[in-house]
């Protein structure tokens, strides 16, 4: 059960740190690699270097979203199909690159991180949650949806949609990191193996699922994604069918996933961004 | 044995090519990733399985492998391709295609298990060979390289010369404009697909003639790498993903020979990153599609 919840909340954290990217309209098959690097951050700090687990996970998330925004810089310049295939590549590289690495223990894997509970998992969502709650109903969040909607018209009304890109991208990179030290931290054992390809599409699928509309759809995705195989065996047994399955028929039927509600963002009068967003909406 | 290495290298590179092909096909037509792709030249493999371990002479898995992948291109086209044609339909039908893969993955693991199944040729096919100038080179390496070199001649001649490939070039340059010349985009949609896809399972069946087993890994393993190959020979260019492929196969061997070989795996997706952000229109600078993509 305890298992249950942290695998749920450490899905969460992905999910959200899919959305987070999503919200510019950019799809990252990459969270899976930040994810492994964030991991590995926190995991060298508390292992070899005696830290305390908190902040070895504040760290990596920073580390991990410097190293985002290194990758997202140059790689967002390019849109749509190019920066899927991007970050495909980044995710086999990142992998690839661990197997190599001897310091920290290469392909046989790299243990001896503990001491993540289901309450640092909780503390985590509930930060990030907060901090998303906070942005979905500012500005900002017009902002994102002007330059998701037509990055054209965005940058016309005077937005600077690479950089907000980039931003988003590199906090992708950073929520990922957490969830990737937690992971590692629980498990006590981990290997570059473990952050497949699969796990980067997994975590889209989840905000898929969701609905990529808004926070609680990425919550929605990733919980009933995790939980109802866990406890319905048939379902655990055809796992990736069943998602595939699932999928497939949202996409064709409810294509903006399963929760498509908005919530009103905050109006500020005299911001000239305001009514950059207001207008291209 | 350095110009062993080298065959060897051309017929792996010659699977590539076919499977980075069928890709760059789909992506020029609709300009849309198809990732039941490496899946469909999975199953191919298994195709071959079921052919060969039956007692039904070796050949016919060809002609049968073609046959499925036709059918599963088309199913993939039905399901994932048809319906998104909005602005964001490049990342749902990536999705959508997505999935049909993992699902084509499980079921076919469901079917014959997560283990790789193992089978064997005619010995007089896999271990007798020709010699040619001391090297000598095996039935089965020659067979992969002939029908390869019959396959994508073949294509050249589909696409430049008759009626379908014009039509396909048509919607590839102007899918509005082509359909107003009475061109039924959907039809030669379902033509591309059944291509594309054929290529890809023939490709696989060889891939499980040479290994001598069917995998269900080598979707994600061998057959994303031609998603790579296909970007560094330039979107929507078959002429770069087809040299591209087979340099690639010759690289890996000579990587493998000279103990370098897990440099090499890393090394397609490395260079695919740099190509994509120095020159994204790819190794013969053919005319970028950034605009549409």
């Amino acid at each position: 059960m305890i298992d249950h919840l942290f695998f749920t909340g450490i899905n969460i954290l992905l999910a959200w740190s899919a959305y987070i990217v999503l919200l510019s309209g950019s799809l990252s098959f990459a969270q899976g690699a930040f994810m492994a690097i964030g991991c590995y951050i926190a995991g060298v700090l508390t292992v070899k270097f005696g830290w305390a687990l908190e902040p070895a996970l504040v760290v990596a998330a920073f580390g991990t979203a410097f190293i985002g925004a290194a990758i997202g810089y140059p790689a967002l310049r390019t849109r749509g199909l190019y920066l899927i295939l991007l970050t495909v590549g980044v995710t086999f590289v990142v992998r690839v690159g661990l197997e190599q690495f001897e310091y920290v223990g290469g392909v046989l894997g790299f243990g001896g991180m503990l001491g993540a509970t289901v309450w640092h998992v909780g503390v985590a969502v509930v930060i990030v949650g907060a901090a998303l709650c906070v942005l979905s109903v500012s500005p900002w969040q017009r902002v994102l949806d002007a330059i998701r909607e037509d990055e054209a018209v965005a940058e016309s009304l005077g937005i600077n949609a690479a950089k907000v890109s980039v931003a988003c991208f590199s906090a992708g990179a950073g929520v990922a990191a957490i969830a990737g030290g937690l992971y590692g931290h629980y498990m006590a054992f981990v290997r570059p193996e473990i952050f497949d390809i699969l796990i980067s599409i997994f975590v889209v699928l989840y905000v898929i699922l969701g609905g990529v509309n808004n926070m609680w759809g990425a919550v929605l995705g990733a919980a009933i994604l995790t939980l109802v195989p866990e406890y319905v065996r048939v379902l655990s047994e055809w796992r990736p069918t069943a998602y595939g399955v699932v999928i497939v028929l949202l996409l064709l039927f409810r294509p903006m996933g399963l929760l498509t509600f908005r919530i009103v963002t905050v109006r500020l009068p005299n911001s000239p961004r305001e009514t950059a967003s207001n207008q291209s909406a | 044995m350095l110009a062993g290495q080298i065959i060897n290298g051309l017929v792996v590179g010659s699977m590539y090519a076919m499977v980075a092909v069928g890709f760059t096909l789909v992506l020029g037509v609709l300009d849309k990733l198809n990732f039941a792709h490496p899946e469909v030249f999975m199953f191919g493999g298994f195709v071959g399985f079921v052919v060969v371990s039956t007692g039904v002479p070796f050949w016919v898995a060809l002609p049968a492998a073609a046959v499925v992948g036709g059918i599963l291109g088309l199913f993939v086209e039905w399901v994932s391709f048809r319906r998104f044609t909005g602005p964001d339909g490049h990342i749902t039908a990536a999705l959508s295609s997505l999935a049909v893969g993992l699902i084509l993955i499980d079921v076919t693991q469901k079917i014959w298990g997560t283990d790789p199944v193992g089978f064997s040729l005619p010995a007089s096919i896999s271990s007798g060979g020709i010699d040619v100038a001391g090297i000598t080179v095996s039935y089965l390496q020659v067979i992969i390289l002939l029908s390869t070199l019959a396959l994508m001649a073949g294509l050249h001649f589909l696409i430049l010369h008759t009626q379908l490939g014009r039509s396909i070039r048509a919607i590839a340059e102007a899918p509005v404009f082509a359909s107003l010349y009475g061109i039924n985009g959907r039809r030669v949609t379902q033509k591309t697909f059944v291509v594309s896809s054929s290529l890809a399972a023939i490709a696989g069946t060889f891939l499980s003639f040479r290994s001598g087993f069917a995998s269900t890994e080598v979707g994600l393993v061998f057959g994303l790498k031609a998603l790579a190959i296909m970007a560094i020979g330039g979107i929507g260019d078959m002429r770069g993903a087809v040299i591209v492929g087979l340099l690639l196969g010759v690289l890996e061997a000579l990587a493998f020979q000279f103990g370098m070989g897990v440099l090499s795996d890393v090394a397609v997706w490395f260079a695919m990153i740099l190509f994509l952000l120095v020159r994204p229109e790819g190794l013969f600078r053919t005319r970028t599609r950034e605009g549409r993509a």
